[in-house]
């Protein structure tokens, strides 16, 4: 089709948006409402896999050690941790030292560690190793798990598996959220179409009689339900965008230092929103077309 | 030009609106169909138009058999035909200039194209001057003016006319048949379903007239004979 056609068409399908002010109000708050809810998920799910990522890279095995540990028996465990393949770096650490290092990290906040003392130091003994190469983790956890007086070995794995647990489970969750939303975006966008073909029926049986063809008389109906589409995609981009940079703010001002979460920053918002809006786009205006089509098949005679 | 063979249309109620007709029409010809409501006028104008399908018989349109006509090239069969109807059917939205000339744009002809075909198809049918007028008003016959305008713009080789001056007066009513003749004097086929007897007999043309389904007669130079 020529070009002039294609602007006489989308013309067409912009007005019957306005026309219908009310039902294209609730179909764009309807999908840009799924769309928002996505794009939390994904947001979610993709700060999740950079930890994930992050933490794989990591070579650092801790060994907690049962409390009243005796020094001899950690002399021991010294000597032979030091003849171990692969091991770059180690380090004891006493339960004092750690209780020292947790006070440094919380700096202002340091004073609600002030119950804590020697007596009562609630943390472990522990060792801190770092080997060569990821390769050597496996082998080091396994000699580590050996010791009698092992409390726990803890490694990346064991938290990587249970951030994975928690991004799939969220992934899984949110999506039966976004499919159903979405579905009610259908349900929506598809009424505003019906509605737009019932109030433009009479042009759309002259245009029959003249020997207009069936996509001429579709086309105005798909642009409108894709720009339903596209315009809640805008809205739940800058919702989404809005709501995540304040998340950012919020948490680089927090003080949960300390925490192993946070050696890891969240993604900042460019890398995030960019994939978001991208997908934003597809599944807004798929969502669209897909209603608009449906309506069309079923309430367009042509 | 035009021909029915055999014809019979039963809609899915069961009614019969042709038994067995058949009609040939020449090209240039003007023809009307007369008889009462539910005599199968307009029944034929649908078949001619492909939107029902005979349930038997063939119809051939310009040496094309509509029954092997593919659905993709009714719209391009369509282009080759101007429809005009009792009750006008303008967009009330669009001024007398914009309805004819959103028929060009449906086919896709280039701006200069409309802006040439446009006035000249109004100057043809008298409404030079009400060119961006609205439907709401102008007159009967100045809106049935604009149809037949919007008709004739992509030059149809047939012109289908169903009761056009069913809601016009006399006076009127032959203004359009002028407009209707004279569009037939330049070469269009012109099938007219009518009721108007004095139109009918005083234009001296064939007429074919319909009860029940079926053609009880068919003359050249006919009358509306019709008991109803």
């Amino acid at each position: 089709m020529k070009i002039r056609t294609w602007k006489r068409m989308a013309g067409q399908g912009f007005r019957s948006l306005f026309r219908n002010r009310v039902m294209s109000l609730a179909s764009i708050s309807a999908i840009a409402a799924a769309l928002f809810v996505l794009g939390l998920v994904m947001a979610v799910v993709m700060n999740f896999n950079n930890i994930i990522a992050g933490l794989e890279s990591k070579v650092e095995i801790t060994i907690f050690l049962k409390t009243d540990t005796h020094s001899s028996d950690i002399k021991r465990m010294e000597q032979q941790i030091q003849s171990w393949e692969g091991i770059s770096e180690w380090e004891y650490i006493s339960k004092d030292e750690a209780l020292e290092t947790w006070r440094e990290e919380w700096g202002d906040m340091a004073y609600l560690l002030d119950g804590y003392n020697s007596e009562n130091n609630p943390l472990p003994d522990s060792f801190h190793i770092k080997v060569q190469k990821p390769e050597f983790v496996e082998s080091v956890v396994e000699k580590a798990s050996k010791f009698a007086a092992v409390e726990k070995v803890q490694y990346s794995k064991d938290v990587v598996d249970s951030i994975a647990s928690i991004a799939s489970t969220t992934r899984f969750f949110g999506m039966i959220i976004v499919v159903v939303l979405i579905i009610m975006a259908m349900i929506i966008i598809h009424n505003t179409i019906r509605i737009s073909v019932y109030s433009r029926r009479r042009e759309v049986n002259i245009m029959k009689y003249i020997g207009a063809t069936d996509w001429y008389i579709r086309w105005p109906f798909l642009i409108e339900g894709m720009a339903l589409g596209l315009i809640g995609a805008a809205i739940s981009g800058g919702l989404t965008a809005g709501v995540y940079s304040l998340l950012l703010k919020r948490i680089s001002s927090s003080p949960m230092q300390g925490n192993l979460l946070s050696q890891f920053q969240l993604l900042p918002l460019d890398s995030i929103l960019y994939p978001i809006v991208g997908l934003f786009i597809m599944v807004g205006s798929a969502v669209g077309i897909a209603a608009s089509l449906l309506s069309i098949s079923k309430h367009l005679k042509v | 030009m035009i021909q029915f063979i055999n014809v019979s249309k039963v809609y899915d109620n069961g009614l019969q609106a042709l038994n067995n007709v058949n009609i040939s029409v020449e090209s240039g010809e003007f023809v009307f169909i007369v008889g009462a409501s539910g005599a199968g006028k307009s029944t034929l104008v649908k078949l001619l138009l492909k939107e029902i399908e005979p349930t038997e018989g063939k119809i051939i349109v310009n040496d094309v058999d509509l029954s092997r006509m593919k659905r993709k090239e009714i719209p391009f069969y369509r282009r080759g035909i101007g429809v005009v109807f009792q009750d006008f059917r303008l967009l009330p939205t669009k001024t007398v200039y914009e309805n004819v000339a959103f028929a060009m744009e449906i086919v896709e002809a280039s701006r200069k194209e409309i802006r040439r075909q446009v006035p000249a198809v109004l100057g043809m049918v008298g409404l030079a001057s009400k060119a961006n007028a609205y439907p709401s008003q102008l007159s009967g016959g100045e809106q049935q003016r604009t149809a037949l305008a919007r008709a004739l713009v992509n030059n149809p080789s047939i012109l289908i006319a169903d009761e056009p001056t069913g809601n016009l007066d006399a006076a009127t009513a032959a203004e359009i048949m002028k407009i209707i003749n004279m569009i037939n004097h330049r070469g269009t086929t012109v099938i007219m379903a009518t009721h108007a007897r004095d139109i009918v007999n005083s234009m001296k043309k064939r007429v074919i007239t319909f009860r029940k389904g079926i053609v009880v007669s068919d003359k050249e130079k006919g009358e509306y004979f019709c008991e109803d």
